[in-house]
């Protein structure tokens, strides 16, 4: 499934396994594959998300307050419970554990592959997968980036800018 | 998702938002689960007396659990719940 995946776009995805455990993630999903590529923070997709103000920070509590909207649209505070079970409490999903690849994050990076071909490169970087993320409209991750005000065409756009320079 | 379809309080819900509740509680179950045994392990309970509780076998608990809480607390024997 790797096949073609530069050095960075590889460090992308080993980052969006990393940043899944943290949150408490038991797959990793296309929002993951996101946040990944601004946790490993190099390559021309970092670079378009950083330009339109799109930081980890910012899109990891996105995430998180989708979580916590999730819950309270079944009555429950996710702010009580970690209140209610004290310092112990953690999503961070334990070592031991693996974690396997969404089906959205699966089909993310098959249309990684497809916009490679399509782009006419020889090397599957971050943009790619970035555009495969933008591709899949549904996604968990399109709904991060239109919570932080950015549109999947604003970054396409600023991706497309900045491939002739930075490529990776 | 059309906003229209959305949740209204005590009416049936978008299915999707449904789905995403479900698997936002599952997660939420999990970390629930691994702090509370935790709390239950440092206060001094036995795997079977925690396993008893959960209502599941005490080596499931143990499979579960047992690794992390003791790598979190190296050295800490269990005390004897009460003791």
């Amino acid at each position: 499934m790797f096949n073609r995946f530069t050095d960075k776009s590889r460090r992308s995805v080993q980052a969006a396994f990393e940043e899944a455990r943290m949150l408490g993630h038991d797959s990793v999903g296309d929002e993951d594959l996101l946040l990944g590529i601004l946790r490993a923070d190099e390559g021309a997709a970092a670079e378009a998300l950083s330009s339109l103000g799109v930081t980890l920070e910012g899109a990891r509590e996105e995430s998180e307050e989708m979580l916590s909207d999730a819950l309270s649209s079944i009555g429950i505070s996710l702010e009580e419970i970690r209140r209610e079970a004290g310092d112990a409490f953690e999503m961070r999903i334990p070592p031991g554990r693996r974690l396997p690849l969404s089906p959205r994050a699966k089909k993310v990076l098959v249309g990684a592959r497809k916009e490679m071909r399509r782009l006419g490169d020889n090397y599957l970087g971050t943009e790619h997968v970035l555009l495969g993320i933008l591709g899949n409209e549904d996604g968990t991750a399109v709904r991060i980036l239109a919570g932080m005000g950015v549109s999947p065409e604003t970054l396409e756009d600023r991706l497309y800018q900045l491939r002739g320079r930075a490529a990776g | 998702m059309d906003e229209n379809t959305r949740t209204q309080i005590g009416g049936p819900q978008d299915p999707r938002e449904g789905l995403e509740a479900v698997m936002a509680l599952r997660r939420m179950l999990e970390a629930l689960e691994a702090a509370q045994v935790e709390n239950a392990f440092v206060a001094g309970w036995s795997w079977a007396q925690i396993a008893e509780v959960l209502g599941v076998s005490k080596q499931a608990v143990h499979k579960k659990h047992a690794k992390r809480i003791r790598d979190k607390y190296p050295g800490e024997p269990p005390r004897r719940k009460g003791a």
